[in-house]
């Protein structure tokens, strides 16, 4: 489902991604994880043109979503096929990013209406829908500011679950959550795991790869230095580098 | 009373209507169709900025730099004066809408340019992560949150342009301290009759800081 071949990111002369090769069948869920500087969230952010490579090819359902040959000039899209593109991704951030001027209802419907271009009583029925899946129905004509780190990151989800993405992109999404709001946030993650959603999470919470996790790609330094199956990668790694990264960490 | 206060008291009761008059009927709507215009210009011109379009970003910083790098006052005699000489003659009212819609414009497109960077990144990371072009972007998720932090300064130049239509009575146009010009020159009393003006100033100012921070008020509830 996602392809990605050969991706080298620069910015100026600093290389965070070298030599990424990573593939992610659907209904996977692949958990990244490694040291922080270590070029996760910018594998993620690669995805949908938050970041542009520098080199390689980046697919996504077997179509080309960037492409850059070295010095060659980057491949052009149309803002349209930007759009298109980010509309298969859902996305949710560390640090939630949700519309502070607008109701949680709001938040969720708003690319709905504006993207999708659903009538209000659409994209209303699909955002109660996707509020009562993240257990937030009595807080949907609250603001984002008087809800919790935790709810806020719910409504997050349901926002990036209303564009029907065929994969969920999760950069660090519990590392901005007081400790006791984590399991929350983690539980709708798994529920969206059962339901066979392809995801792709970058994460410091080692319980959650462990559990829910089909496999556990390790970075350090920009590279992929170890892709293995959670048994493997917690108790039997093959790589003296993740050995040592989760002999820090644990 | 001697009868030199029975004089100025009888003149300045005299002028109290004609310069309210002129103020209302000519300042007033000088203010407010500058002040409109301008913003137009300004949004327009920080969205040029914001978005780094070629070229126009370029001819936006141009027009920038010379209204704010230049007096206004010599910018309407330019107008007024200077352009018949090629050609092109302007009335009063034109040359004081142009004018000061330039200006607004030039400022406001830098109050407002700050306040859309003031928006937090992360905002347009998530509106792009969800499909939004730019422009929507701009449209339903960031101007709507740099509006409320543009509020304060915005209302700040309003009032400042309250004052500053006074500038056009040096290109003859017939507002408020225009009037109070030529009732002082047929009086011989500039001392009363220009605190006279400035008193009606401060009327239209006091009430448009009353309207901006309830403004304010209804802007903070509003959301966060």
């Amino acid at each position: 489902m996602i392809r990605i071949e050969n991706v080298y990111k620069s910015f100026d002369n600093l290389e965070v991604l070298k030599n990424i090769n990573l593939t992610v069948e659907k209904g996977e869920v692949v958990c990244i994880i490694g040291p922080s500087g270590s070029g996760k969230s910018t594998l993620l952010r690669s995805l949908n043109h938050l970041e542009r490579i520098t080199s390689g090819r980046v697919y996504i359902n077997d179509e080309l979503v960037d492409e850059r040959n070295g010095n060659g000039d980057a491949h052009k899209f149309s803002p349209k096929r930007v759009s298109e593109i980010c509309s298969e991704l859902g996305m949710v951030f560390q640090r939630f990013n949700l519309f502070p001027h607008m109701t949680v209802m709001e938040n969720v419907m708003l690319a709905s209406r504006k993207v999708k271009k659903l009538s209000k009583d659409e994209a209303a029925e699909n955002a109660l829908e996707l509020l009562e899946k993240v257990g937030l129905t009595d807080k949907k004509d609250q603001y984002p500011a008087k809800l919790s780190g935790g709810q806020q990151q719910r409504v997050a989800i349901a926002r990036a679950l209303a564009m029907k993405p065929q994969i969920m992109l999760f950069d660090e999404p519990t590392s901005a959550l007081d400790p006791e709001l984590v399991y929350e946030v983690l539980d709708v993650m798994k529920s969206l795991a059962d339901e066979g959603m392809t995801m792709l999470v970058v994460t410091h919470e080692m319980g959650f790869a462990k559990e829910v996790a089909d496999r556990v790609v390790f970075m350090d330094n920009g590279e992929i230095v170890e892709i293995n199956s959670p048994e493997n990668i917690f108790s039997n790694p093959s790589h003296e580098r993740t050995r040592e990264f989760l002999s820090r960490i644990l | 009373m001697d009868d030199r206060m029975v004089r100025v008291v009888g003149i300045l009761i005299d002028s109290f209507f004609p310069l309210l008059k002129a103020g209302l009927m000519f300042t007033v709507p000088l203010t407010i169709i500058s002040f409109s215009l301008g913003m137009i210009v300004a949004f327009t011109a920080a969205i040029i900025r914001v978005l780094n379009i070629r070229i126009l970003d370029k001819i936006v910083k141009f027009y920038v730099w010379i209204i704010r790098g230049t007096p206004l006052l010599v910018q309407l005699f330019i107008i007024f004066y200077g352009l018949p000489s090629i050609g092109i003659t302007l009335n009063a009212l034109v040359t004081a809408i142009i004018g000061f819609t330039l200006s607004v414009g030039a400022y406001g497109s830098e109050t407002i340019r700050a306040a859309i960077l003031s928006v937090p990144k992360g905002q347009w990371e998530a509106a792009h992560a969800l499909g939004f072009s730019k422009l929507q972007t701009l449209q339903y998720v960031i101007l709507p949150q740099a509006i409320k932090v543009a509020i304060p300064p915005m209302a700040n130049s309003f009032i400042s342009l309250v004052k500053d239509t006074s500038l056009a009575a040096a290109v003859t146009f017939s507002e408020l301290f225009n009037v109070a010009q030529q009732i002082t020159a047929r009086t011989y009393e500039p001392l009363w009759l220009y605190m006279e003006a400035a008193f009606i100033y401060l009327m239209f100012c006091s009430v448009l800081s009353v309207l901006q921070s309830r403004l304010e008020i209804r802007f903070r509830k509003s959301g966060d």
